[in-house]
Order: structure tokens, then sequence, then C-alpha cells
């Protein structure tokens, strides 16, 4: 476990008794990742905070119900955003609004996080990490991975999606997922 | 009861921490997982958190003023509600429920009130009774200790042409001078008048006291000491005036 989670499981304890000052720590070492999956999912900045509020607010709600054995608290909230969105996106079947393009563009000047300074340096390397790795993946398991992360989608919709036979699906994300496992928990 | 872990579920670990899995094997490792399956728990650790990396492949993007400050201030509202115990909406209730308390209790006290006044009432009634009854066994008890002196001296009153048929019977105790007198068959007199009892003694006849009949024009009398000593020679009843004289004046009905 390393300094930010330990932080992060003392402010649910926190919040669990009611402490708002730790639910604004909470939030803000982790709204700004969270917001940029939000928005690299749903597409549009607006939902995207919406989503983000909502996941928020519920984490605030039910901080008495974590449960450290089942993840840690940054894992707990890009789960919940990460369901409300693909709830959202799948409500909206037939749009897909992927500003993909316009998101990179606009994200790459402005990564500054508003977290505290320590953990800081942590994400950032940890992101060229991540994204170093994911680059270094075949691009068609990289795109798998990534539909079903960013998109929520399933197997068989990824199948479709891609137009390719379940069972290479399945195998080329399980490949991609150990690939990343090996290279990020190293 | 241990869990069959196979192969199988290793495999459809990653996709799970994903959330890839379609409904199918979704249901399965799901069923295998709430049965509790260690190894299973060991290896999902690794893959969420494979997983979650993939968050870190995107470039974060600070959150708009306005958002920041909505949500902290919707957890500070809820905050302030984090009471222990109450809730609002249960205090409301324990209020209205402490209200209602309060009225059915004061109605239970007004109530108490008037059966209160209403005893009260009673009780007086029975007090004017009971000393009513004390004081009829009194007399009684006076008239009998006169009829049961040892010198008692009956005299017989005959009625007189103005009240034919009346009659009346004095009982005296000599010695004491108390004495009981009882007319019968006495006509009501109007209330301007009233029945007189005398005693003659020395030739002059002394007041022994006024009564009035009741409907059957019956009535008793109870003598105080009259004349003790002397000799009592005659008794009459005459009619008087209301209030009575200290002479006799109007027509005389008993006499013995």
């Amino acid at each position: 476990m390393n300094r930010a989670e330990e932080r992060d499981l003392w402010c649910m304890g926190r919040m669990a008794a009611g402490d708002d000052v730790a639910f604004a720590e909470l939030f803000d070492r982790h709204s700004s990742v969270v917001l940029g999956v939000l928005a690299r999912m749903v597409g549009d900045r607006a939902e995207a905070e919406e989503v983000l509020q909502d996941t928020f607010l519920q984490v605030w709600r039910q901080a008495g119900r974590f449960v450290p054995e089942r993840g840690s608290p940054r894992s707990w909230l890009l789960m919940l955003a990460r369901s409300r969105a693909i709830d959202r996106l799948r409500s909206r079947e037939a749009r897909r609004r992927r500003e993909e393009t316009a998101w990179r563009e606009a994200g790459s000047g402005a990564g500054e996080d508003a977290a505290h300074g320590a953990s800081r340096l942590e994400a950032d390397e940890r992101s060229s990490r991540v994204r170093h790795e994911l680059a270094c993946l075949p691009s068609e398991q990289r795109a798998a991975i990534e539909l079903a992360f960013f998109e929520g989608l399933t197997h068989s919709a990824i199948a479709e999606r891609l137009d390719a036979p379940l069972g290479t699906i399945k195998s080329r994300l399980s490949l991609g997922m150990s690939k990343l496992r090996r290279a990020l928990t190293s | 009861m241990t869990t069959d872990h196979r192969p199988h579920y290793d495999e459809l670990l990653p996709a799970y921490a994903l959330g890839a899995l379609d409904a199918g094997e979704l249901a399965e490792l799901e069923g295998h997982l709430s049965a509790g399956c260690p190894e299973c728990e060991l290896q999902l650790a690794t893959w969420r958190q494979t997983a979650e990396g993939l968050a870190d492949s995107v470039t974060p993007v600070v959150v708009s003023e306005l958002t920041r400050a909505r949500v902290l201030a919707a957890a500070r509202r809820s905050a302030r509600r984090r009471l222990p115990g109450l809730g609002v909406a249960a205090a409301l209730l324990l209020l209205a429920g402490a209200i209602g308390l309060i009225v059915s209790l004061e109605r239970r006290i007004d109530r108490l009130g008037a059966e209160q006044a209403r005893l009260v009432e009673r009780l007086a009634v029975a007090n004017d009774r009971l000393a009513a009854a004390e004081s009829e066994v009194a007399q009684a008890r006076r008239a009998l200790g006169v009829v049961a002196s040892a010198d008692v001296r009956s005299v017989t009153l005959a009625g007189l042409p103005p009240a034919p048929g009346s009659s009346g019977r004095a009982w005296l105790d000599p010695s004491s001078g108390r004495a009981v007198f009882y007319a019968h068959g006495l006509p009501s007199l109007p209330s301007s008048r009233t029945y007189q009892l005398w005693v003659i003694t020395g030739g002059r006849p002394l007041s022994a006291g006024v009564f009035a009949v009741d409907s059957r024009g019956d009535a008793s009398l109870e003598v105080g000491p009259v004349a003790a000593g002397e000799k009592i020679e005659a008794w009459a009843v005459t009619v008087e005036p209301a209030g009575g004289q200290p002479q006799p004046t109007g027509e005389m009905v008993l006499k013995g």
C-alpha cells in the first residue's frame, strides 16, 4: 500500500463519521483523474461533471460501507464512476459522442492535478508508465481493453463493434491485461 | 463449503475486473466468488489494480470551481444532519406524538377535575344526610330516655270540638322535667297559624313549644325541662298565630 492509499483509507474512516473536510481532501486528490476518465467515457464535459458529482456524493453517503478488502478507495471511486457512466452510455445507445481527439488536444497542456504535492508526482509517474505500457500493446489488444474500460462494452459487444469472433476478442482482452499486469505490478 | 477453484475462473477474472463479462459468464463467476474463493480474491486484487491503472492513461481534467463547490456544499449540508440518533423526520414524528400525548393528558385532567367536583358535591350531600340521621337518632334516644325513666308519667289528651278526631299523649319524666309529646289526627293549619302546647302548673299555663303536623296529622315534640319539681296539673294544645304566644289566645283543640 502506498502513502496515498493509506491517506485515502484514513479519509474514508473520517467521512464515515461525517467529516466533510476529509471528504474535500479525497475529492481534491482524485476528482481530476475521475473526471478525465468520465470525460473520455461520456464525451461531454457537462455530463461528465454531473456523473462526477453523483459519484462523489454516493461515496460520501456510503463511506461507512466501504470495506478495504474489496480494494482501495480509489478503485471503488473509479468503479462507481465507470458504472454510472456505463449506464448513461447504454441509455443513449445509438449516439456515441466521442470527442476523443478534442479531449486529447485539450488535455495535453492543462494536465495540472489539483492533488497534493507528493501524490502529484506519483500520479505523473504512474500516468506516464501506464501510457507507455498501453502504447506497447498490440493495437488490437489495446483497442479491446479500451473499449471495455472506457465504453463499458462486454465481450460480445466488443466483438460486434470490431466485427471479430467472440473467442478472438476474449483472448485479446486476456493477453492484453496479462501484459499490463506484469508491467504495472512489478 | 470448499469451492472448486479451476483455471477456468482464472481466465474470467481479468475481464471481470474490466466489467467486460457477458451475462452468462458474469453470473457463473459471481456465483463462484460469493461462495468464497481465496485464490480468486487474491488474483482479483491485482487484476483490479491493473484495470484501475487504465484510469491513469487518461489526462486528468481539473474540475470546475462551480462543480467542486456544489459537491462540497452538498456534503457539508448532509454532514450537519449526521447527528447521532434522529433525523428531522423522526424528530418531527416524536414531537407530534408528544403533543398528542399532552392534549390527551389535558383532557383527562379536565375529566378528572369534573369528576372530583361531582364527588365533592355527593360527599356534601352524604354529610348532610348523616347529620340529619344522627340528629334523628339523638332525638329518638332522648324520647326513649324519657319513656324509659323510672317515674315516667303518661297523660292522654282528648280532642275537643274544633278537632274531634284528634288525640295526644305526653310522656313526662318528673325528675328531669323533660317530656315528649305526640299528637295524632290534627288538621293542617294555614301558614299564619301554629299549634302550641301548654302545661298548666299552679293554675297558670306555661308554653311548652310550638309544632306543626305532617300530612297524616301527626306531630311529635320534645319538651325541655319544664316545671321541674312542680306538679303539672294539665296539658293543652291551642291554635295560635304563627310563632306562638306567651299566653294562650286561640281555641283549644286538645286537653288532658
